[in-house]
């Protein structure tokens, strides 16, 4: 079985000195690049499962080597970014980015990040199923949710939301991403909107409202479902 | 025309000298009439016409008064010499009377109105110089930039007016009290009681004047409250208290009050824009710590998790990469210190008597890595000791050794330390790209990177900063050339003066 290949576009040496080792010590082929020209170049020419690309890139902002990359290239993008990069990175996730992990981050992280949007680059074209999540039981197809059996009565829009978070399958989903699915490209701006379907789903969904394990905030970008 | 001839033109005709001057040259005009007429042998209304004639041009040059001395001589010699019987006073036809008294009344008539037709000409001319000279320094005191110049610019203005000497005090320092902001040439500082006479006068309730000394001090009120004092010490008390020093002191205390609120607005937009800088340099200090801590995070949790899939030579390179960036960092933060004591002024440099040679050997030896390896000396075997802070030069010049190790290439890096007279010149050169010479100056500025965020060659690009704030201190002087030789290579120079000049002889 041949294993999965992981191209790290990383400008910093230094980050490909441990991501090399610890990519092909979790079961990765690790191919790196260091410039978003070479990256793309790659992209094309090696046809890798992943991508984990840095934002910090300096001879193109990450937004632009993303759509670049967009054009030819399906598989997962995870970003890599920094804290004063929060408009960027929200920026490639709404351009088509997977998922992101801040630096400075512990590889754990990025391979967890890694293994749920490879699973979910494979699973995309065939939803199947319900969905469960400690004891949520969600079916969308039948837009039915239950918790610990009994079924949970949710407003159209309330189910909507669940099904994007949900669909996502532990990816993040940014706000505009939420907003334009459930209510339209014309409320993309109204964040308003989702902090108060947010607080009502967890209010019927999560153990403790205040506590939520399954709807994650990501702050400044958007939500996340977890199923675990 | 100047204050000073004007002032001594003016001073020649007002004063009594020149007044009596006046009459005696109506009186020779006379004279010159009598004897024209006498030798020409004219008569009659010929004759009344020099006399008038001698008047006019008596009314014209020397003023009213004269021309009034003049009209009487001329109607009295008149009648002296030329009416009958001659050489009395006495006026024996009727006819010759009137001719007489029409001859005195169109001389006085003829004299007035000349004499002061010329007055007015006169005070008008000087007006007008006035209104010159208020321009005059109206336009060099608002060309002046601070305070300090305003004030000097007011004084020899002053001066200059013939007022006598001035003083100009202004409120310094954070309690504002007085102190010289300009006097009279050679006059560098004020006695006590000097000062204690001003501050009566700052402090008064209203503006009188007090003695301080010779001086005479009186505040100068501004619109928005007292601006300065300004002391006199004169000679001519009548022009002191003119229109024309009054109106020059309210020029030159509206050009304090306005050179004083700039200076405040510019330390404002100088206070702003050094809050920008701060958060720029932040966001950028920021990028540069990430960096390295991304690594040892990262490198830390591939050995924790993945310790067992990992070959022994991949272990040994991560912990070294850990290593590494945790120096990195260390540097960081050393580097950001340095800012600090350099920002808050805490630098303050212990003056030992030491050897440049052993500092620049001690910056080598800590230079990170094997940075060291790549340097070459090149010392002078004799050198004079310098006055400095070992710990700052050390750092200064390791600063310029990382500086050319990261941004030099990869030849060597030459370590020179020579002197001349004045100085002790240590020199730091590489054989990297170098820089263009427009860009040398800013090379020592600490926001330097900020164009050109990614760079993430070196430390915090403070390092030249720190350089050259460190030299500063200990009173030397840093300056980078490049290129060295073939279009390449950076030399970087530091100046360090001796205490006492060394001749060339003995170099």
């Amino acid at each position: 079985m041949s294993r999965p290949r992981v191209l790290v576009i990383d400008d910093e040496p230094q980050i490909h000195r441990f991501l090399g080792p610890a990519l092909e010590a979790a079961g990765f082929e690790a191919l790196t690049a260091t410039t978003a020209e070479a990256g793309l170049r790659d992209i094309a020419a090696r046809a890798p499962d992943a991508v984990v690309l840095d934002l910090g890139l300096p001879d193109m902002d990450g937004r632009a080597a993303l759509e670049r990359a967009r054009a030819f290239y399906a598989g997962p993008v995870i970003i890599l970014s920094a804290r004063d990069q929060e408009i960027e990175k929200i920026a490639a996730l709404d351009a088509g980015a997977d998922d992101y992990v801040q630096k400075p981050f512990g590889v754990g992280e990025l391979l967890a990040r890694l293994r749920v949007a490879l699973r979910r680059g494979g699973a995309a074209a065939a939803p199947t199923g319900p969905i469960r999540a400690g004891d949520l039981e969600l079916d969308l197809a039948m837009r039915l949710v239950r918790r610990a059996g009994a079924t949970v009565r949710l407003s159209p829009k309330e189910f909507d939301l669940l099904a994007v978070l949900a669909e996502a399958g532990g990816k993040v989903v940014t706000h505009a991403q939420l907003l334009t699915a459930v209510w339209g490209p014309a409320h993309r701006e109204d964040v308003q909107y989702l902090r108060v379907f947010i607080g009502q789903l967890r209010q019927k969904l999560e153990a403790e409202a205040a506590r939520p394990r399954h709807i994650v905030t990501e702050p400044g970008v958007g939500y996340r479902f977890l199923a675990d | 025309m100047s204050d000073t001839a004007r002032a001594r033109t003016g001073g020649l005709r007002d004063g009594p000298a020149g007044r009596a001057g006046g009459h005696v040259g109506g009186l020779a005009l006379i004279g010159l009439a009598n004897l024209a007429a006498h030798v020409s042998g004219v008569s009659g209304a010929n004759l009344a016409m020099a006399f008038l004639a001698a008047v006019l041009i008596s009314a014209a040059s020397f003023g009213l008064g004269p021309a009034l001395t003049s009209a009487m001589a001329a109607a009295l010699t008149y009648n002296f010499f030329f009416l009958t019987p001659r050489l009395t006073l006495r006026i024996e036809h009727p006819a010759d009377l009137v001719t007489f008294a029409v001859l005195f009344l169109a001389a006085v008539a003829t004299g007035g109105l000349a004499g002061r037709a010329r007055d007015q000409a006169r005070r008008a001319a000087e007006q007008a110089q006035t209104v010159s000279g208020l321009l005059e320094a109206s336009l060099s005191l608002s060309a002046a930039a601070t305070e300090a110049e305003a004030a000097r610019v007011l004084v020899e203005r002053l001066s200059r007016a013939g007022v006598g000497a001035a003083l100009v005090l202004t409120p310094r320092g954070p309690h504002g009290a007085l102190g010289l902001a300009a006097g009279p040439p050679g006059l560098d500082s004020v006695g006590e009681a000097t000062l204690a006479a001003a501050g009566e006068a700052w402090t008064a309730a209203d503006a009188r004047s007090s003695l301080g000394g010779d001086w005479s001090f009186r505040r100068v009120d501004g619109a928005k409250g007292p601006i300065c004092v300004i002391g006199l010490r004169g000679v001519d008390t009548a022009r002191r208290d003119s229109g024309y020093a009054e109106a020059l002191i309210a020029q030159g205390a509206a050009a304090l009050e306005r050179a004083r609120l700039a200076q405040a607005e510019a330390e404002n937009v100088a206070l702003r824009r050094a809050d920008e800088l701060r958060s720029a340099l932040l966001n950028s200090i920021s990028h540069d710590f990430r960096t390295p801590l991304a690594s040892v995070m990262g490198a830390a949790t591939t050995l924790r998790d993945f310790d067992d899939s990992l070959a022994p030579a991949v272990k040994r390179d991560l912990l070294e990469s850990i290593a590494e960036d945790a120096e990195r960092l260390n540097r960081h933060v050393g580097e950001l210190l340095d800012i600090g004591r350099l920002e808050g002024g805490a630098l303050a440099p212990r003056r030992d008597w030491l050897d440049a040679r052993e500092a620049a050997n001690g910056a080598i030896a800590r230079m990170s890595g094997d940075g060291g390896r790549r340097v070459r000396r090149d010392f002078a075997r004799d050198l004079s000791k310098v006055k400095a802070d070992r710990t700052l030069l050390e750092q200064a010049l390791l600063n310029l050794l990382e500086n050319a190790a990261t941004h030099g290439g990869e030849g060597p890096i030459e370590v020179a330390c020579h002197e001349d007279p004045q100085s002790v010149v240590i020199s730091v050169e590489d054989e990297g790209p170098g820089a263009p010479p427009e860009a040398l100056d800013a090379l020592f500025d600490r926001y330097r990177r900020l164009d050109r965020p990614s760079d993430r060659g070196g430390g915090l690009g403070l390092g030249l900063f720190i350089a050259r704030g460190f030299v500063e201190a200990l009173g030397g002087r840093i300056a980078a050339q490049s290129p060295v030789r073939d279009g390449r290579g950076m030399r970087m120079i530091i100046r360090l003066p001796k205490t006492a000049t060394t001749p060339r002889g003995l170099l």
